[in-house]
């Protein structure tokens, strides 16, 4: 059984590439690695020639959304994509821009295939060094989960996540945009019988993932986001 | 008529004329309607005493009242409702740019792979190895949605 990578990509250039070659690297350690890449409707589009080929243990699947929905979109279009086969046995979700270390996945996939449902990524725990600001929002967006969830997690919104097969089957995503973390602890909440732990891992905060990746005033999308799910629910 | 009422009539005219010349010949009936709504307001408006003595009927004080509460009660259920379309909406953009992105999706080419599949007739987006036939369902029991 080989990983999947679920991996949003969004107007992400040459980090990407980089990203995919550092996986690439690791995949053998893994067992072998499907990445599913969903370009997100990135201007221009990622182009298929440019990614790392594949190799005996290491593949990438490309999708694109003709529009750009959001990270919480392109990580659902890449589940159902990494659902459609049978030969995974762990799921990782992962940021394109290099923020996540491939060997972090790695430690996140044992946690898994040594019985955990879903392993989630602590930051706090491993060697980031995490900007002041973005620590205190972290730590607000903490206790509001917990009061929403009553799940104690110590790091909020930390997009490296491994779950099972099980696991990712009963965790789809609804909310297109950044309120997906909050409503993958709500659905983990939810679910009944899954197991969690968390596991140390170090974000790498460089000047240039900073400036594209979320702004703190997204917050106030996330919270919008919520409360829209909130009240109109599940409109299936 | 106060100098306020004489700004709020021309304001009211202006949009009127406005919308008259954008909307003439496309849509006519909301223009009608535009324009009977808008009669109305300016008889309030030039004459705010019967908007007045209208309140005092059914109990409010101020003409002015007479016409917030229920344009303050419509607007709270419209945003409400907007919002929810706007949510059904997204939603089924992303069902439907998602099914569109599930088909095209494939595999990253090894560099040696001939160029020339679409000249042989092969299609262009070749299958997942092990991909079921359900194509872009994603509804099915495997999914466990």
């Amino acid at each position: 059984m080989t990983v999947a990578i679920l991996m949003p990509a969004y107007d992400e250039a040459h980090r990407l590439e980089r990203t995919l070659a550092q996986i690439r690297d690791a995949a053998p350690q893994m067992g072998g690695v499907t990445v599913f890449v969903v370009d997100d409707g990135s201007v221009p589009a990622v182009e298929a020639a440019r990614l790392p080929h594949e190799t005996s243990s290491f593949r990438v699947v490309l999708a694109r959304h003709p529009v750009n929905l959001g990270q919480g979109a392109a990580l659902e279009t890449a589940r159902r994509l990494a659902l459609r086969t049978d030969e995974h046995d762990a799921f990782v979700t992962m940021d394109a821009d290099g923020q996540h270390a491939a060997e972090d996945a790695l430690s996140l996939v044992r946690a898994v295939r040594a019985g955990a449902d879903v392993a989630l990524g602590d930051r706090f725990l491993g060697h980031s060094s995490v900007p002041p600001l973005r620590r205190l929002l972290l730590r607000a967006a903490r206790l509001f989960e917990h009061a929403l969830t009553g799940l104690r997690l110590a790091d909020a919104h930390n997009g490296l996540r491994a779950f099972s097969r099980d696991a990712i089957a009963r965790i789809p995503i609804r909310q297109n945009r950044m309120a997906h973390a909050t409503e993958i602890k709500q659905r983990l909440a939810s679910a009944r019988g899954l197991s969690f732990v968390e596991v140390p891992v170090t974000l790498r905060y460089s000047a240039e993932t900073t400036a594209k990746g979320q702004r703190s005033t997204g917050a106030v999308v996330i919270l919008r986001d919520l409360l829209g799910r909130y009240l109109f629910g599940e409109t299936e | 008529m106060t100098f306020a009422s004489f700004l709020l009539l021309g304001l009211v005219a202006g949009l009127v004329l406005y919308d008259w010349l954008a909307l003439r010949g496309k849509n006519r009936r909301a223009l009608i309607f535009e324009v009977a709504v808008f009669v109305v307001g300016a008889f309030f408006i030039a004459f705010p005493a019967r908007a007045t003595a209208l309140a005092h009927l059914v109990g409010i004080g101020r003409g002015v009242d007479f016409l917030l509460y229920p344009i303050v009660i419509w607007l709270v259920r419209e945003s409400l409702l907007t919002r929810r379309r706007r949510l059904s909406d997204e939603e089924r953009l992303t069902e439907l740019a998602r099914v569109v992105a599930i088909l095209e999706a494939r595999a990253v080419p090894a560099p040696t792979e001939p160029p020339a599949l679409e000249a042989t007739g092969t299609p262009r987006v070749a299958p997942l190895p092990g991909a079921r036939s359900d194509a872009a369902g994603g509804r099915g029991p495997s999914t466990g949605d």
